[in-house]
């Protein structure tokens, strides 16, 4: 007999079928030390923070562990403003795998330190690059963002951290001129597997600038989302237009027990007509 | 709609679930500003449909308890709303205008068992205790089933009052329209 667990119930038979995704996110907060152009949320170092605290996250990783859940995801804003997020982060690895998206411009001086910890964790760090030329990816991204990226990469490959790199891109998701940024991430250490290139969506910032792509509910990755607001249908769900947070594609304003939110996107998903994927390559990890 | 304290939602702001509420057009100001919380809109709808709809009791009767409660509740959006309701269920102008606190209903509801009733509609509508005689007196001309259903049609419509009062949900168009053609403020 293996040790393997299998659990079983509504969301885990729903999961293990791929009913329903495995991975549930987290947005521990909405404010940023950058303001990029085509941001979901309108973060800013000036944002309303809509702080998820540190129990709370640990107890949606205890909750989506114990009804079948596979993995756990962390996004804002930033998460690594919140001083605390290592500890919490690694309090959530022990029960569920976890990724955390960042912008990674945060981790000079001691904060290297700090995050070093998570080297040989079930954790992973996301991080955005969204150009192989400076100046492309910093005009979007804010200055200097290019050069501390490229930077920190490899060194925190180097204490053990599983590294990942997210590209959001206006053009189309196969365009040739990403090869130089697919050679630039391959030469930092991070395989093709680990580089995740997705469209920008036009909820938040992007709508109020009339870019990226429109998306239907049925366009944007179902994984359940849990924000200070409420549960959401997906991680581009909780968006923010002119300071008003979108609630058109919340599922509860209930986030614990995590079983009332995830049984409620259970049922919206077995709402949806049939048919195949969303073609336009929205994912967010 | 006038204006409101809460943004009231439409279909092209309100959460995925509550988007049958909307598909036949306005669905009111009551859906609208519940669905901002999507997992209370279908349960409490539900409890609204069933405890002010169709039961044992009848419309008459409902619809006395609900005016009245929300008159002594000083709910403006909910008594203009059943202005209208009870006009349309068969009571008359006076006898609405009773309801509504602008006569006493003494002088307008003649009828023994429906005295009794309103009395045990005035107290349960109302803080405290209800008294002995006006329970007695109400138990021994109506059936305990039909005394609890209105209880539970009295405790919603203090829900539906607390929330329009509270919110300052307004009224809508039709019942504006249909008010002011009747001559009701």
């Amino acid at each position: 007999m293996s040790g393997t667990i299998v659990r079983t119930g509504t969301i885990a038979d729903a999961v293990a079928s791929g009913e329903m995704p495995g991975r549930v996110w987290l947005y521990s907060n909405y404010h940023c030390n950058l303001a990029c152009g085509y941001c979901l949320t309108e973060s800013s170092p000036h944002s309303p923070r809509r702080l998820l605290t540190a129990d709370l996250m640990a107890s949606v990783a205890r909750d989506a562990q114990a009804l079948g859940f596979t993995d756990l995801g962390v996004t804002g804003g930033e998460p690594f403003l919140l001083p605390w997020l290592t500890d919490t982060v690694l309090e959530m690895a022990d029960f569920l795998p976890v990724v955390v998206n960042t912008n990674g411009t945060l981790f000079g001086g001691d904060r290297l330190g700090r995050v070093a910890r998570l080297g040989g964790a079930r954790v992973a760090l996301q991080i955005s690059l969204d150009s192989h030329l400076a100046d492309v990816n910093d005009e979007a991204r804010g200055p200097d963002n290019f050069a501390k990226v490229v930077d920190v990469v490899p060194r925190l490959l180097g204490e053990g951290i599983e590294v990942r790199i997210a590209t959001t891109t206006a053009g189309p998701l196969d365009d040739p001129s990403l090869e130089p940024l697919r050679a630039l991430v391959a030469s930092l250490g991070v395989t093709a597997e680990h580089h995740v290139i997705r469209p920008i969506v036009r909820r938040g910032r992007a709508d109020e600038l009339g870019i990226g792509l429109l998306a239907a509910a049925r366009d944007i990755p179902s994984e359940l989302t849990i924000t200070a607001d409420g549960a959401f249908w997906g991680s581009f769900a909780p968006t923010v237009v002119n300071d008003v947070l979108d609630i058109d594609l919340l599922v509860s304003r209930t986030v614990l027990p995590l079983e009332i939110p995830a049984l409620a996107l259970l049922g919206l998903l077995r709402d949806q007509p049939a048919g195949g994927d969303s073609p336009l390559g929205i994912r967010c990890a | 709609m006038g204006m409101t304290r809460l943004r009231l939602l439409d279909s092209s702001s309100a959460p995925l679930s509550t988007l049958p509420y909307f598909e036949h057009g306005d669905p009111g100001p009551i859906v609208a500003a519940l669905a901002h919380v999507p997992e209370l809109l279908a349960p409490t709808a539900s409890f609204i449909g069933a405890a002010l709809g169709p039961g044992a009791a009848s419309t008459r009767h409902k619809e006395m308890a609900i005016l009245r409660t929300s008159a002594i509740q000083g709910c403006q959006y909910c008594t203009r709303a059943h202005t209208v309701a009870s006009l349309a269920s068969g009571l008359t102008d006076e006898e609405v205008r009773a309801l509504r606190n602008e006569q006493p209903w003494t002088e307008s509801f003649r009828n023994e068992d429906e005295r009794a009733l309103l009395a045990w509609i005035d107290a349960m509508a109302s803080t405290g205790p209800v008294d002995e005689l006006t329970w007695a007196t109400a138990r021994a001309r109506w059936p305990d089933h039909l005394l609890v259903e209105l209880a539970v049609t009295i405790g919603a419509t203090i829900l539906l009052n607390r929330f329009a009062t509270g919110f300052e949900l307004p009224t809508s168009v039709d019942v504006a329209e249909r008010l002011a053609a009747g001559g009701w403020a």
